[in-house]
């Protein structure tokens, strides 16, 4: 499939002849939005807005325990799990689930929840930063629960932050995405409902580190 | 009058008399305001906000050349495939090779104004390819077999009971109630068989990320998500003048985009994405390509004064806030872009003859101006293009004796005067005779849904001497 092509050179040839305003780069971004004091409260509150769970732990064995329990309100079938030793470990508490783990190949149409990483927190949106090496693209979209495992120590005040942050793994994944919250539509006479054609429910096991 | 002229007249004298369409529209736009209003209190300084983002895009729109090489190249380095088409059956042509070079029989697409401006529907289906619309508005206005109303809300003209029946008619295997919640369950189950079976996805972008070599696309359904990751092909469609120059930007524009498109802090799904599925990688499509669209776009570049139309992000605000559009609806425009910035637009790309009538769908009263999160002067561009849709001889020859006769008399006070004595005489002589109002030039469309009010003998300097300013 052609990359470059006829078209091109004539397109880029009357960009080139037209006369830009000179324009100045874009200021700092600091004084847009207002100082976020307290990121871990801020973060709370934003998930809690957008209608995201957020499940604090202080240890491995509490996140396992809360991971057991998120399960157990879950409908019977699979659980999608992103390959990762941490996340094997706390699987452990659901045993007697079906586990499908992401070296297995790409999360199936009708797994009922799936479990990832993430690459950080972002307390002015309470969005969840992620890319496809987190069990892929569909590990946190496919299924009508996603279940993240994160700790304090992810947490990023702003979107900036998360996009320097995000920057770093341009080479390396093909997709990276804020989530902030369960998908939702307000198409039908502007009233909001959940879980459009994403997951209707998002679950964040937050470990303090 | 261009044909096009009447019909928009026709459409938009129908649409202001439907009270249902009126009372649809303002409940949402009430509840878009009220959304609006709250997130803009999340900034610290709304109209920073607005400046950063118009130099943003400003700065991007002056550099076109090099940002979108620059995004190429990364496209390309990671797999990708990059092609530029200066017009829309180029567009057209290149997406149905892929199609059929893969072998496609159903395409998911998520929301993209860019194939509806390209009119890329018709031409997948008459390849036999069968193309769902996954973005809830979207899909219902492709079940009523009608164009999307608005750039951000499709469907923000129906009812939910309109809808219900629209389902029940065409999707009764889902159907399963008849609330808000169950008829997006309907669409989410008819929706998810045709995710799974698509062998091609298509979207648009809302940006380009030149420095990452990304495509950045906002939902909040996750539709795109779907569209992106699940089909073994992808296809992204976009005009040219999406790009920008640093991922960091978006750390502004996500926002401003959410806040003045919807109201939020941010969409809920804030996609990048860089190519195909990457080394290691358990999914995402074997093939991506990026169409980058000029049609047009060029020579609105072309034209100082408006090349900073470009900067436009879509969000919709302009049209919410216009009082025409809200009187007429999105579909008497009859164009891609409907509202302030459509009416800007489309005479440019798609000639003054024909849509110049557009740039007076507009009472200037700059709302839109005022919402713009870009700073287009929306406003200025509308009388720009009625300068030229005069000067480029389309406009009847009794508007432009009206008007010269209309600025001699303006240029000075006596003159005025005597405008008005000669004016009211006549208007007063036609009406003795029992001339009917309709009949009299200007003041026929005035009067056609107004009682046309006595014409005073005096002038209103007149008036104002003989009462010494006391009225
Ligand atoms: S012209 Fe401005 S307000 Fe209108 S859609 Fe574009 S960015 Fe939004």
């Amino acid at each position: 499939m052609a990359t470059s092509n006829a078209g091109r050179e004539r397109i880029l040839a009357r960009i080139r002849k037209a006369r830009g305003h000179e324009a100045s780069a874009a200021g700092a971004a600091e004084a847009i939005f207002p100082l976020i004091p307290d990121p871990m409260q801020r973060f709370l509150a934003e998930c809690e807005a957008n209608l995201t769970r957020v499940h604090r732990a202080v240890s491995n064995v509490q996140s396992a325990a809360i991971l057991s329990q998120i399960v157990s309100e879950l409908p019977a079938g699979a659980i999608y799990v992103e390959d990762d030793p941490v996340l094997r470990r706390l699987c452990v508490s659901i045993e007697e689930r079906k586990i499908l783990l992401s070296s297995e190949g790409r999360a199936p149409e009708d797994c009922v929840a799936t479990l990832t990483l993430c690459d950080g927190l972002v307390a002015q949106t309470g969005s969840i930063l992620t890319s496809s090496r987190h069990g892929g693209r569909g590990g946190s979209i496919v299924a009508p629960t996603h279940i993240v495992y994160a700790t304090t120590d992810q947490l990023l005040p702003d979107v900036t932050s998360a996009l320097r942050l995000a920057a770093r793994d341009t080479e390396r994944a093909s997709y990276i995405g804020l989530i902030s919250g369960s998908s939702r539509t307000a198409d039908i006479e502007k009233i909001l409902v959940q879980g459009a054609h994403g997951p209707v429910r998002v679950d964040i096991i937050l470990e303090q580190r | 009058m261009s044909r096009l002229a009447e019909e928009f007249l026709i459409a938009a004298a129908q649409k202001s008399a439907d009270l249902t369409h009126r009372a649809t529209i303002k409940r949402n736009v009430d509840s878009y305001d009220t959304a609006v209003a709250k997130g803009k209190l999340r900034f610290a300084d709304w109209e920073a906000a607005r400046t950063y983002a118009a130099r943003v895009k400003g700065e991007a729109v002056s550099n076109l050349a090099p940002l979108l090489e620059e995004f190429e190249r990364k496209i390309v380095a990671r797999g990708g495939h990059v092609y530029w088409a200066e017009t829309a059956d180029d567009a057209r042509q290149y997406i149905c090779d892929v199609a059929r070079k893969n072998n496609v029989k159903t395409v998911v697409k998520s929301k993209s104004m860019v194939t509806e401006e390209i009119h890329l529907l018709p031409a997948l289906e008459k390849l036999g390819i069968k193309v769902w619309e996954t973005d809830l508005g979207e899909l219902i206005v492709q079940l009523r077999n009608e164009p999307p109303y608005h750039i951000v809300t499709p469907a923000m003209h129906l009812t939910r009971e309109q809808i219900r029946d629209l389902f029940q008619q065409k999707l009764p295997d889902d159907m399963n109630g008849e609330s808000h919640q169950e008829l997006v369950a309907a669409a989410r189950r008819f929706l998810r068989r045709a995710f799974f079976a698509a062998e091609m996805g298509i979207s648009g972008a809302n940006f380009l990320v030149a420095d990452a070599g990304m495509v950045a696309i906002s939902t909040n359904e996750g539709n795109g998500r779907l569209t992106t990751s699940l089909p073994r092909v992808h296809v992204v469609v976009t005009g040219i003048e999406k790009v920008i120059p640093r991922l960091e930007d978006l750390g502004v524009l996500w926002p401003v985009l959410a806040t003045s498109g919807t109201g939020q802090p941010i969409t809920t799904y804030s996609t990048l994405i860089g190519g195909p599925r990457a080394e290691g990688e358990v999914d995402g499509p074997e093939e991506f390509h990026v169409v980058l669209l000029d049609n047009g776009r060029t020579e609105v570049l072309a034209d100082e004064e408006q090349q900073e139309l470009l900067r436009c992000i879509r969000c919709g605000a302009c049209l919410n806030k216009c009082p025409v559009y809200r009187s007429v609806g999105g579909h008497a425009f009859n164009t891609t872009y409907p509202g302030p910035i459509g009416s800007a637009l489309t005479p440019i790309v798609n000639g003054m003859k024909d849509w110049g009538h557009l740039s007076y769908a507009c009472s200037l009263c700059t709302a839109c101006d005022s919402v713009c999160p870009v700073k287009i002067k929306l406003s200025g561009h509308l009388l720009e293009n009625r300068r030229k849709y005069v000067s480029e001889g389309d406009a009847k020859t009794s508007e432009k004796v009206g008007f010269s006769v209309f600025r001699w008399a303006t240029a000075g006070p006596r003159r005025f005067a005597l405008l008005g004595w000669f004016g009211r005489k006549i208007t007063r002589a036609a009406l003795a005779i029992g001339m009917s109002p309709h009949a009299l030039g200007p003041l026929a469309s005035w009067t056609k849904y107004r009682a046309m009010p006595d014409v005073p003998k005096d002038s209103f300097r007149a008036l104002w001497e003989k009462n010494d300013g006391n009225f």
